[in-house]
């Protein structure tokens, strides 16, 4: 890091003071441009793939996975395509698995399963080797569930780890954690709540926040929002 | 600028940087080490399962533009046949070391796995990438002014005589592991079946957790034809694809202090070769 950085920790007040803020590039900026900047020189991508791809990250969201779950939950047909061909029934929720490439993303590849809840069965995912999630059904994973701290966690004190989360599953439901270490991608399909009797596909989707498919909360009538909302800001967020 | 104090500042910082046991000199020798400790020490950083851990904060991050950059970057390198995701996997994981691992952001190990992979695969040259960190970041000497920094490359290059892997052309329209489909002959196991999960001398790389290893459990799912991600990990082509099966372990099985309901179970994925059959 530039000079600034320095963790000592008199120099914090010593800086404010003296030193002018200037918004210094940082060392992971400058890597990352100098190696964008030669691989399209030397030809390895096209600055339009990476524009393609660009294009495609930016979209990526929960919203597509709860979609699915509202429609399953609606649609019985659906449901089963949706345990039987997962691939195939997200195709219905405007996710195709072939995208951006025409191979599928490099590092979420294409291979899907969706758990379905049941009253005696409740699942939750992890990735114990690092981060692997569905990222074209559910957009980018959250800080947390890439944290040493769940990963090591959740596999071995499942039910406390789910109780931080504000979930207590009762002891004659099975709590079963699947693992995504190797190529197969995982969704939860959490069961529909009571409450919900004649509700649009829309108003269902709504309740299916990204933390109920990934096993952490459950719906709830009028829980729309993520358990955890503490947010790390970021210097120069996406965008900015 | 760099003074004598300066220099002297920065090697005192570094030297408080340690990764390795307390109990133990730095520099060891063989009689020191334990074939536990061997095994600590070889273990993947990047399995982190059941390792004692103390609760924290779960915590949302807003992501910062080079992060986006970076994560498209890779899959891009991709995209064009620099590497199969399991390379990218290997360097920033496992070959990054526990220090950098633990210490520095998720998408850094990205970004220097970008690098590695660039220089050691001879698309540029350790020269080329300095001239252009320094061209850069004298680029952006008087800050960012509010603004995001911005790649300006010189001109497009003709990527026709790029080397490339196959995996682009063989998963296209299949996409992987579909490509690899028909390709090991039968499954060993089948669904139902009870399997041991061996506990090999897994040097280098591995993607079968340390917590399973010697676990017994049973077949829940036949998955998919694929190299296994040990061979994948070095961007070798042409290995037979094998069998992946999806395990359904105890978690009394799995932990001896596993305290909640008997029924409580974990699944997780294993190639063919980690398995043996168990009575």
């Amino acid at each position: 890091m530039s000079e600034h950085h320095h963790d000592h920790d008199h120099d914090h007040d010593h800086e404010k003071t003296v030193k002018p803020m200037v918004d210094e590039i940082t060392e992971f900026e400058v890597l990352e441009i100098a190696l964008r900047e030669l691989c399209i020189e030397k030809g390895i991508f096209t600055a339009e793939q990476h524009r393609i791809y660009t294009e495609f990250a930016e979209q990526i969201g929960p919203t597509p996975g709860a979609k699915l779950v509202a429609k399953a939950w609606l649609d019985p047909e659906f449901k089963k395509l949706a345990l039987t061909d997962p691939i195939e029934a997200c195709l219905q929720v405007g996710v195709d698995w072939l995208n951006p490439t025409g191979s599928g993303t490099i590092s979420d590849f294409h291979a899907l399963q969706i758990l379905e809840d049941s009253p005696t069965v409740h699942h939750v995912i992890v990735c114990c080797l690092c981060s692997c999630y569905p990222r074209p059904l559910l957009g980018n994973s959250p800080e947390w569930y890439r944290s040493p701290n769940y990963r090591r966690r959740i596999v071995r004190w499942p039910r406390p780890v789910l109780a931080e989360f504000g979930l207590e599953i009762p002891d004659n439901v099975e709590v079963r954690i699947e693992d995504s270490n190797q190529k197969h991608r995982f969704m939860v399909m959490p069961i529909r709540p009571e409450g919900t009797e004649g509700w649009s596909e829309d108003q269902l989707a709504e309740i299916v926040t990204r933390d109920c498919m990934i096993g952490v909360a459950l719906p709830k009538p009028g829980v729309t929002t993520n358990v955890k909302t503490k947010t790390i800001p970021a210097i120069r967020p996406v965008g900015s | 600028m760099t003074t004598a104090s300066h220099r002297e500042q920065k090697l005192a910082l570094i030297s408080r940087l340690k990764a390795s046991y307390p109990e133990l000199p730095e520099w060891t020798s063989g009689d020191m080490i334990s074939s536990d400790r061997f095994w600590a020490y070889m273990k993947c950083p990047q399995d982190q399962g059941g390792q004692l851990s103390a609760a924290e904060p779960f915590l949302e991050k807003e992501e910062e533009q080079w992060e986006l950059m970076t994560y498209i970057l890779c899959e891009v390198l991709g995209w064009g046949g620099v590497w199969v995701s399991e390379e990218r996997r290997r360097i920033a994981d496992v070959e990054i070391g526990l220090s950098v691992y633990f210490g520095l952001p998720y998408y850094f190990r990205w970004l220097w796995a970008a690098t590695k992979t660039l220089v050691e695969k001879e698309y540029i040259s350790w020269g080329e990438l300095t001239d252009r960190l320094v061209e850069v970041q004298d680029r952006y000497a008087g800050g960012l002014n509010g603004q995001l920094p911005k790649a300006q490359p010189k001109f497009e290059g003709d990527g026709s005589n790029v080397k490339r892997n196959r995996w682009v052309a063989d998963s296209l329209g299949k996409g992987d592991p579909g490509m690899y489909s028909g390709q090991a002959g039968p499954a060993k196991y089948n669904v139902g079946d009870r399997v041991k999960v061996r506990d090999l001398p897994a040097l280098l790389y591995t993607r079968t957790p340390e917590y399973v290893r010697g676990a017994e459990g049973v077949i829940s799912r036949v998955s998919y034809e694929s190299p296994a991600p040990e061979d994948e990990a070095w961007g070798r082509e042409g290995d037979r694809p094998e069998w992946f099966y999806i395990v359904r372990f105890k978690q009394v099985d799995l932990w001896d202090s596993y305290h909640g309901p008997e029924s409580d179970s974990l699944q997780t994925e294993i190639p063919e070769r980690w398995l043996q059959a168990s009575a």
